[in-house]
This record gives C-alpha cells, sequence and structure tokens, in this order.
C-alpha cells in the first residue's frame, strides 16, 4: 500500500477540485501554442498550492507536439530509455522529456506519492496498470492497459496504483513528456512475479539540453 | 507527383531530402549531374513506392539512403553499385527474403534496417556483409537465426525483436563485438550457455518469450547492464519431484576414465566410444573434479541479478552428492532457500540428448 496516511493525502485530496462558478469566469481557456508557453503556464498553474488534476490535463493535451520544439531536449540511448530534464518548475514540478527505443520499457513503478503526467509527443507507449501487491510473495494483479497515441496525456499517482510503461514498437521510437509533482528523486520499483520492492534513485540522461553523467553504472529496472 | 530539385529541401551540404512528397516513383533525371555527384544522403521515406528506380546508382557517392515507409516489394540490383553506400534504412516496406538482389552482400554497409517487413528467413546476402555493424530485423516472420550469422563479425547491434523465433543458435555467441542483443517478442524457449562467451554483451532484451529459467552461466556477463525479461513464464520455486536414477555403466565407465586422467589412444578403441569420451562436461562446482556425460542433476538457483530480484538460473551437477557451486557474482544470494530444503534425493534429474 502507499506511505504514511499523510503524504497520501497530498496526491488524493488535491485529485479532484472542482471550480467554483466565479473561478471558471476568471480563468481564461489558453491554449499553449508552444512548448514554452505550457511550460510558462504550468508555472502559473503551480503556484498555488492546489492543484486541479483535469484542469493540467487538459492544458498539457491541447499542446500540439512540435519536434522542432523539443528535439534538442530528446537525447536517446540505444540500449535504455532516457530521461532528459526540461524544467524544474519552481521547485513546484518536474518536467521532462523521456525517449523511448525499439522495445524498451520500464519496470513496474510507483510515484512517492506525488501526481504524474505523461503526454505522448512522438509515437505511441503501452501502459499496464497494477494493484498494489499484498503481503504475500504472489504475481501482481494486472487491472488494464491501454495504447496512448500521440498528444494523449495519461494521469496516474499511487492511490490509483502503479504502472509499467514501454514502446511495444519495433520501428519506432517513442517521445513522451512527464510532469511530476512534487518532484522525486527515488521510487520503489516491483518484481511482477512476487510483489518485491526494491527502492531506486532515478538519474537524468541530460538536463536543459545538455548530456549530464549518468550516476549509476548498473540497471535498476526490474524489466 | 513528380519529382523535381525544386520540390525537395536541399540543404546544399548533400543532402537531397525528398521525403514526405507523396511520390510514386524516383525521377533521377530531374538532378543535375553535380547534384547526383555530391548527394552523400538521400531520404525517400514516407513515399509511395513501389520499386527503386534503377538509376539509383547514378548517385554514385551516396553514403546513407533511407527508403522506410513505402511499398517496396523489391530492392533493384544496380544498388550494389553503390560501392559507398555505408548506412540503408528500408523498414516498413513489403520486403521479403526474394526481395533483394543476388549481390546485397558486396554492399558496404554498416547500418542494414529492415525492421516492419515480410522476412521469413534472414537472406544469406545479409550474413555476407563483413563490415555490418548495426543489422536490424524487428517485426519481421523470422522463424529462426541461420548460424551464418555468425560470419557477421563486426556486429555489435543485432535487433531481432517481434518475430517467430523459438531458439537461439549457439554461433550467435561467435560474435565477437556484439554489445546489444535484441530477442523480444518471439517463441523463445531456452537461452543457449555458449552466450557467455559474448564478453561486450551490454544488453540483453528478452521479455515477452517462454523462458522458464536462465542458463547459470549468464551471471559470466560482467558487462551487462541491461536485462529484460518481463512476460515469461520463468519459475518462481523450484519443483523438485523425481528420484535420481543412477548413471548407466558406459557413463561410470566413462567419468573414471575423464577425471582420473586415465590415458587412451584412439588405435585402441572403436570411434563411437572416442566420440562418447570427447562429450565428457565439467561439472560446475569448483570444488567437484568430476565429470558427466548423460546423467546429471538439475538444480535452480535463484539469484539477484541486473537489477532483477531472484532469476531462476539453472546449472547441472554430476550427481545430488555435488552440493552447488557457490556463485562468483557478488549480486547473487549467498545462499538459496530452495538448496537448504530440499533433500538430496528429490533433486531432479535431467537425461541430455
Amino acid at each position: 500500500m502507499p506511505k504514511s496516511g499523510e503524504q497520501q493525502q497530498r496526491a488524493d485530496h488535491q485529485h479532484r477540485l472542482p471550480k467554483t462558478a466565479a473561478e471558471m469566469e476568471q480563468t481564461e481557456v489558453v491554449v499553449p501554442k508552444t512548448l514554452d508557453e505550457l511550460i510558462a503556464i504550468l508555472h502559473k498553474i503551480f503556484e498555488s498550492d492546489c492543484i486541479n488534476v483535469d484542469e493540467v490535463q487538459q492544458i498539457m493535451e491541447s499542446y500540439e507536439s512540435n519536434p522542432q520544439e523539443w528535439t534538442k531536449f530528446a537525447k536517446s540511448d540505444k540500449y535504455r530509455y532516457t530521461r532528459n530534464l526540461v524544467d524544474e518548475g519552481n521547485g513546484k514540478f518536474n518536467l521532462m522529456i523521456l525517449c523511448w527505443g525499439e522495445g524498451h520499457g520500464s519496470s513496474i513503478h510507483d510515484h512517492t506519492d506525488s501526481h504524474c503526467f505523461m503526454k505522448l509527443l512522438q509515437g505511441q507507449l503501452k501502459e499496464t496498470l497494477f494493484e498494489w501487491p499484498d503481503n504475500k510473495k504472489s504475481e501482481m494483479v494486472q487491472k488494464s492497459q491501454r495504447i496512448l497515441l500521440e498528444n494523449k496525456v495519461a494521469y496516474i499517482n499511487d492511490s490509483i496504483g502503479l504502472h509499467r510503461v514501454e514502446n511495444g514498437s519495433h520501428t519506432e521510437g517513442a517521445v513522451s513528456l512527464h510532469l511530476y509533482s512534487p518532484p522525486f528523486q527515488t521510487c520503489q520499483t516491483f518484481d511482477q512475479r512476487t510483489g518485491h520492492t526494491n527502492t531506486v534513485k532515478m538519474t537524468f540522461w541530460s538536463k536543459f539540453g545538455e548530456r549530464t553523467p549518468f550516476e549509476a553504472t548498473v540497471s535498476q529496472e526490474n524489466n | 507527383m513528380e519529382l523535381h530539385e525544386g520540390a525537395a529541401a536541399a540543404t546544399g551540404d548533400g543532402v537531397l531530402d525528398f521525403s514526405r512528397l507523396n511520390l510514386s516513383t524516383l525521377n533521377v533525371d530531374s538532378v543535375s549531374d553535380e547534384r547526383r555527384k555530391d548527394a552523400k544522403q538521400i531520404y525517400l521515406n514516407n513515399n509511395r513506392l513501389v520499386s527503386l528506380s534503377s538509376s539509383i546508382y547514378l548517385f554514385n557517392n551516396l553514403e546513407f539512403l533511407d527508403i522506410s515507409n513505402n511499398r517496396l516489394t523489391a530492392i533493384c540490383e544496380d544498388i550494389t553499385r553503390l560501392t559507398k553506400l555505408k548506412t540503408l534504412l528500408a523498414k516498413n516496406n513489403r520486403l521479403n527474403e526474394y526481395s533483394l538482389p543476388k549481390e546485397f552482400g558486396s554492399l558496404q554497409l554498416e547500418v542494414l534496417n529492415l525492421s516492419g517487413n515480410r522476412f521469413e528467413e534472414i537472406p544469406l546476402q545479409c550474413t555476407q556483409m563483413l563490415r555490418l555493424q548495426s543489422l536490424s530485423l524487428g517485426g519481421n516472420r523470422l522463424k529462426s537465426i541461420p548460424p551464418e550469422i555468425e560470419n557477421l563479425t563486426s556486429l555489435e547491434l543485432l535487433y531481432l525483436g517481434g518475430n517467430l523465433i523459438t531458439a537461439i543458435p549457439a554461433e550467435v555467441a561467435n560474435l565477437p563485438f556484439l554489445t546489444y542483443l535484441v530477442l523480444c517478442d518471439n517463441r523463445i524457449q531456452s537461452v543457449p550457455p555458449q552466450l557467455t562467451r559474448l564478453d561486450s554483451l551490454r544488453s540483453l532484451s528478452l521479455h515477452n518469450n517462454l523462458l522458464t529459467y536462465l542458463p547459470r552461466e549468464i551471471l559470466s556477463l560482467v558487462h551487462l547492464q541491461e536485462l529484460s525479461l518481463r512476460g515469461n513464464p520463468l519459475v518462481v520455486r523450484f519443483v523438485k519431484e523425481m528420484t535420481y536414477d543412477p548413471p548407466s555403466l558406459l557413463e561410470l565407465a566413462g567419468r573414471t576414465i575423464k577425471s582420473r586422467n586415465i590415458p587412451y589412444f584412439p588405435h585402441e578403441l572403436p570411434d563411437n566410444l572416442l566420440c562418447y569420451l570427447d562429450l565428457a562436461s565439467k561439472c560446475p562446482n569448483p570444488k567437484c573434479a568430476g565429470v558427466y556425460f548423460d546423467s546429471c542433476v538439475r538444480h535452480i538457483k535463484f539469484v539477484d541479478f541486473c537489477g532483477k530480484y531472484r532469476l531462476p538460473l539453472m546449472h547441472y551437477l554430476c550427481s545430488p552428492e555435488c552440493t552447488s557451486p557457490c556463485s562468483s557474482n557478488p549480486q547473487s544470494d549467498a545462499e538459496s532457500e530452495d538448496e537448504y530444503s530440499v533433500p538430496a534425493d528429490r533433486l531432479q534429474r535431467v537425461l541430455l540428448g
């Protein structure tokens, strides 16, 4: 099960905070036309401590992916997927671009009590949802599976469950934009056969378009 | 739509971009002689080409050609005249093993991508390119890997994911520079222990296959950093059922000869016994000097490796009295619960061959 009850409320109670009629009137529906505009809007939204998940999802989805705007962040590795930091969101969120080569996939992982938004910038990704394992050593239970198409945004947090993300294509790579709030540096990976967990440190392949040295030398993914 | 120079985004540095122009043919005539000589890279991907014009050879300095995402059913013979061609990308077409020209193997290619086509076999021509560093045949209909794969002595990347492959030939282990081997989404039931010879292997992709265990030798791949195994029916618990049957008289005699180094000469023994004695396998237990032939004991040890928890690794012991060797890999469990709880007389017996 997810961590402490208090921390759990962080992602939970902010999950659905509906806007009042007055708030709806005041809010302009701004469609970000560029990645920079999207980042600026996100900075503004995350000034507040309360996050409307639907609003963030909608805004991220309305940005139409334009490779010219993000190619400089999309540095790939032939052996495994890469995480490339784009923006640190004034400490409120991390925005990063993940590059998935053919066949690349992640372990089953949690999100350390944070919100996670994932948008497809190019190609397609398969998301498989899992239940949290119980205390018995047994095969983890798969909840659902879906293919996310270009420009679609998926949302997950620990109360919804765990997931594995993979590029199932043998001919095309995939690129995705991820927003995590609050930012986190470690998470748990899960062994699908037994539910056994491992805490792993998350590292960046590049930051702000510059390749940064990889800290861990051994893969920490359980995939 | 016809091809003409103006339509293409010509960057002037030897790159001709004819991609995504809805082309059904390549009209080389409309490209000037000078442009043809200068051209180092041509992008013809994402068009409607059904065949590649034989005039392609006129771009005689071509090093890079992308004809992916078209409707090609064959590649013209004249492509072999592009002696400087190093990279050929032809993914997502309608090619099969009869589509490649006979002399295709003479090309000095370093990168060849034929993923997303209709190959049922890896064509022989593909195993003839001695400079080939990267070969991709993902998403085809391959049923097997030919032993001739070992001829590709420069190969570093071999992508065969998404096929119908049932076995990995030991010859794959003879590729001295292989760093990335992708065999995911196939029908592979076992991994040959010979793969331990792949010293430079950095990444091994085996997810979505039919593996129940891995050979213990996989721990010897010291440079292995990525290993994907999801979607395999890996055993979680080793099931011990059968009792151990003693080895045959032939086997006992063979074991005695080998382990005591009793000398013998070819003229002393019939050929069949000479062959038999050559088949002796050394017991993997470093404390045991014994050998086995057909009769051995299979044992599974569960080991943490490459970020994975408790991989079932199979190894063979010469007899149930022979205790399991300690793993040389510091990442592994010091003891497996399975070893301690199982009485020796209940270890499973396996007949080889």
